[in-house]
């Protein structure tokens, strides 16, 4: 059986360890967790597999030889295949090309030779059980399927090593389960296969051993089969979070109806009804594509709706853009946040002042102090950890990044704040910290909409949750009236 | 009580100091420096001179009214390639309706709004019919080169109008009138850039268009006012050459735009918008004009001087190539996302 070790790995960047003394061994035939909390130190473990960082101390051993990988592509060529959570597929051209990228077989005359690239590929598609061609062009392929076509990518050239970063993010759950099955035939090849991911439940699917990873050290490895989730989170966050949403110090009192959307329909949703409240918590629940967001861009303004009333305070409200959104008191945080929320090489000051630059205008100008003590005041009330408010924000972690957003929209303070799949891709202790803000928010009368893909998250967190399907709302539930399996049913079958 | 007052004053200098030391533009300005002391001794101590001062000031002042809107597009994310057409399209027309006995008051002010005009068309086909930048003003150059021909049917157009001239070759206090519109003009949107609501947003469309919007910036008005912005000043720049060679030529002002997009791209605005500031567009401005004049100086066959620009704009890409592989490698060595 192959066997990867690393032995005593020490990574340091600018003024933090990110891997300190890291000893970790996998085996092949096995899949191999790695989880820890943003900045625990997988990625960057990952990236010195890959040739990308050069350790200061530590080696690695693969099959008992030791190796320095200068590149990926040494790493590459070495028998290590990385899948990252951005998948890097050409769209434009055929799965067969995307396969076989860097080795196309040319006949004697430098021309492409597709008849045996096409049955090569077919081959390889063959062993995974695919059902497409290897013809077809990326771009028409489901995400789950470009995924593979990722995945046999890396595979047809016979690794010893297989890492998976985060690959679910963009999968739905039958895609996932797809995923699984691929993951499991790597397995049984007796390749070494290595697994990055936030999500426990996959953990538990999947995996035979979990590495828990903390502040760039090795915490522990456990048997997945003899442990808990309960262990790991506590291992991962070093210390007992205990219930999270048992602790939260809710808002009982609930005010006036302060957003009413009537029949509001358009391309992607159909006849949406709802009222929120002054101060609650109102969940959106459904599957991805269910119209959730769709629907919250419509009330926002950044897509048209061709027929539906929105109501603010009572009042017939229109709007046709964010700008009026915004002036009318609603707050939209997105759920692309690299795409749609942060301005990732301006400062973190200037991502806090941009909803709100008119009401900080002096003399024609904006004043700046004005804009630094909003800076550093929502830097201390949403403890956004930045070395100081200049600091690009693409340089935070992802939890941080999100606090910023959240700091924007409260600066416009606004009477209904929406949030788009708030925690995704954020650390326990960073969703914990926000959970907190969102119950905070809804007592200063705040009315808050959360849109999660999360079950346990909308559950725990909101007041009363509607659930979507196929762009119409399918029901609504109060908060400790319902168990998975109900908003499941929803969200799935729309009755 | 003074002794700490002014010792907090030497900090914060220091502190500025350092921060200049820190930025983009030491580089810059090193190159300026290193530019002017290589011609100098090249020329015998004839560049660096106060009449040769002036000189490439005056050669700076039309291509850097362009300069200040290819700086505000460039970091918005976007591009103009028609300025050069819009300036001989100004000229000629300037020069047109100042032979027919109008007064240049009237005059210019008819000509700017045409500018602006031209550069409203050129925001509608980028915003709302959604060409790529690069595109739709290429086409725009053609069409508005083209009409200065017709405007004029391809003559130069001379004008006699004394108190128009003046605008081209007076001077006050001994600077010319064309270099004081030109620092004025720059002075003024360096203020624009840097501390307005107005300034910001383009920083932020240009780093972000969609999370812009979705704040709440209307990028469609603040794109539109930067293709406004630029075709006037385009307009600006076409009357005041109209003014100094006292003829509207539609052949004048070719590649005018290159040069600007050439002394942005030197000034260290990224191409892929909202980094970079006008200040450091103007030093690349002076970078480009200083080399050009000492070029010549030194008695560079003139076909060279194209040669040499073009090897400029490479190096200055290359510049920007760098940097970003700096700024990557500087995001790589901060905290890893995941």
């Amino acid at each position: 059986m192959s066997k990867l070790e690393f032995q005593n790995i020490t990574k340091v960047f600018p003024g933090v360890k990110a891997l300190d003394n890291v000893s970790i061994t996998a085996h092949g035939g096995e899949v191999t967790a790695l989880v820890g909390e943003n900045g625990a130190g997988k990625s960057t473990l990952l990236k010195v597999l890959n040739g990308d960082f050069i350790p200061e101390e530590g080696k690695y051993i693969i099959d008992g030889k030791e190796r320095h990988f200068k590149s990926p592509r040494e790493a590459i060529h070495a028998g290590i295949g990385i899948i990252y959570q951005e998948r890097q597929v050409v769209p434009y051209l055929s799965v067969a090309e995307n396969i076989y990228m860097d080795e196309i077989p040319m006949n004697k005359f430098g021309i492409i030779d597709f008849k045996k690239l096409n049955s090569d590929a077919q081959k390889v598609i063959d062993e995974f059980k695919l059902p497409f061609k290897p013809s077809v062009k990326v771009k028409d392929l489901s995400v789950a399927y470009q995924q593979m076509v990722e995945i046999m990518k890396v595979y047809r050239r016979n690794p010893k090593i297989i890492a998976f970063d985060e690959p679910t993010a963009a999968l739905s759950d039958t895609e996932i389960n797809e995923l699984f099955k691929i993951i499991g035939q790597l397995k049984k090849k007796g390749i070494i296969v290595l697994y990055v991911s936030h999500r426990m439940k996959e953990i538990f699917q999947i995996t035979d051993k979990v590495v828990i990873m903390k502040d760039g050290c090795h915490v522990d490895t456990l048997k997945t089969s003899e442990t808990t989730e309960i262990e790991i989170v506590k291992l991962m966050v070093g210390r007992s979070l205990g219930d999270v949403f048992g602790e939260l110090d809710r808002n009982k009192k609930l005010g006036d109806t302060i957003l009413s959307v009537r029949n509001l329909t358009n391309d992607f949703v159909k006849d949406i009804n709802f009222d929120l409240k002054a101060g609650e918590v109102l969940g959106f629940s459904g599957l991805v594509g269910a119209g959730r967001t769709e629907t919250m861009r419509a009330i926002f303004g950044v897509d048209k709706h061709e027929t539906g009333e929105i109501y603010l305070e009572g009042e017939k409200v229109v709007i046709k853009n964010p700008k009026q959104a915004i002036e009318k008191g609603l707050a939209l945080c997105p759920e692309d946040r690299k795409d749609e929320g942060i301005v990732g090489e301006r400062s973190v000051k200037e991502n806090i002042s941009v909803s709100i630059l008119k009401k900080i205008i002096k003399y024609l100008m904006l004043d700046k102090r004005r804009e630094v003590n909003l800076a550093e005041d929502s830097v201390k009330k949403f403890n956004i950890r930045t070395p100081h408010i200049n600091k690009k924000i693409i340089e935070l972690s992802g939890g941080n990044q999100q606090k910023v957003i959240l700091a924007r929209w409260i600066a416009t303070n606004p009477k209904v704040l929406i949030l788009d799949e708030p925690t995704k891709g954020i650390d326990v202790g960073a969703k914990s910290e926000i959970y907190k803000m969102i119950c905070a928010l809804a007592k200063e009368g705040i009315g808050v909409i959360v849109i999660s893909s999360e079950l346990p998250e909308v559950m725990g967190l909101c007041d009363r949750v509607i659930v979507m399907c196929s762009g119409k709302i399918t029901g609504q539930v109060m908060r400790g009236e319902a168990k998975e399996e109900d908003i499941l049913q929803l969200a799935m079958v729309g009755m | 009580m003074g002794e700490i007052k002014t010792e907090s004053w030497m900090k914060r200098r220091l502190v500025n100091l350092k921060g200049v030391l820190k930025s983009d533009k030491i580089g810059l300005i090193i190159a300026l420096i290193a530019i002017i002391v290589v011609f100098q001794v090249l020329t015998g101590n004839k560049f660096f001179t106060g009449k040769n001062v002036i000189n490439i000031l005056i050669a700076s002042s039309i291509v850097g009214l362009v300069t200040i809107g290819e700086s505000f597009l460039l970091i918005s994310g976007q591009v103009d390639l028609s300025p050069g057409s819009v300036a001989a399209f100004s000229g000629v027309m300037v020069a047109l309706l100042l032979s027919s006995g109008m007064s240049m008051w009237i005059a210019i002010p008819i000509v700017i709004v045409c500018g602006m005009i031209i550069g409203f068309i050129n925001s509608l086909l980028v915003t709302k019919l959604k060409f790529e930048p690069f595109i739709a003003t290429l086409a725009t150059m053609s069409v508005f080169r083209g009409l200065a021909y017709i405007l004029c049917e391809g003559r130069a157009i001379f004008v006699t109008n004394d108190k128009f001239l003046k605008l081209g070759a007076g001077r006050i206090w001994g600077i010319p009138i064309p270099v004081i519109i030109f620092f004025v003009m720059f002075l003024f949107f360096i203020i624009v850039s840097s501390k307005t609501r107005f300034g910001r947003s383009v920083y932020m469309i240009g780093g972000n268009a969609n999370a812009a919007r979705l704040a709440g910036i209307n990028a469609f008005w603040v794109r539109s006012r930067l293709y406004i912005l630029t075709s006037a000043l385009a307009a600006l720049g076409g009357i005041i050459l109209a003014a100094r060679m006292s003829t509207g030529q539609p052949s004048a002002s070719v590649g005018l735009e290159f040069d600007a997009v050439t002394a942005v791209v030197l000034g260290g605005v990224a191409m892929s918008g909202g980094i970079g500031t006008l200040s450091g567009s103007l030093i690349g401005l002076f970078i480009m004009q200083a080399f050009n004049n000492g070029l010549m100086m030194v008695n560079v066959q003139s076909f060279w001087q194209t040669v040499a620009r073009g090897v400029l704009l490479i190096a200055a890409l290359s510049f920007d190539y760098i940097r970003n592989r700096q700024r990557e490698a500087k995001e790589k060595q901060s905290l890893p996302q995941n």
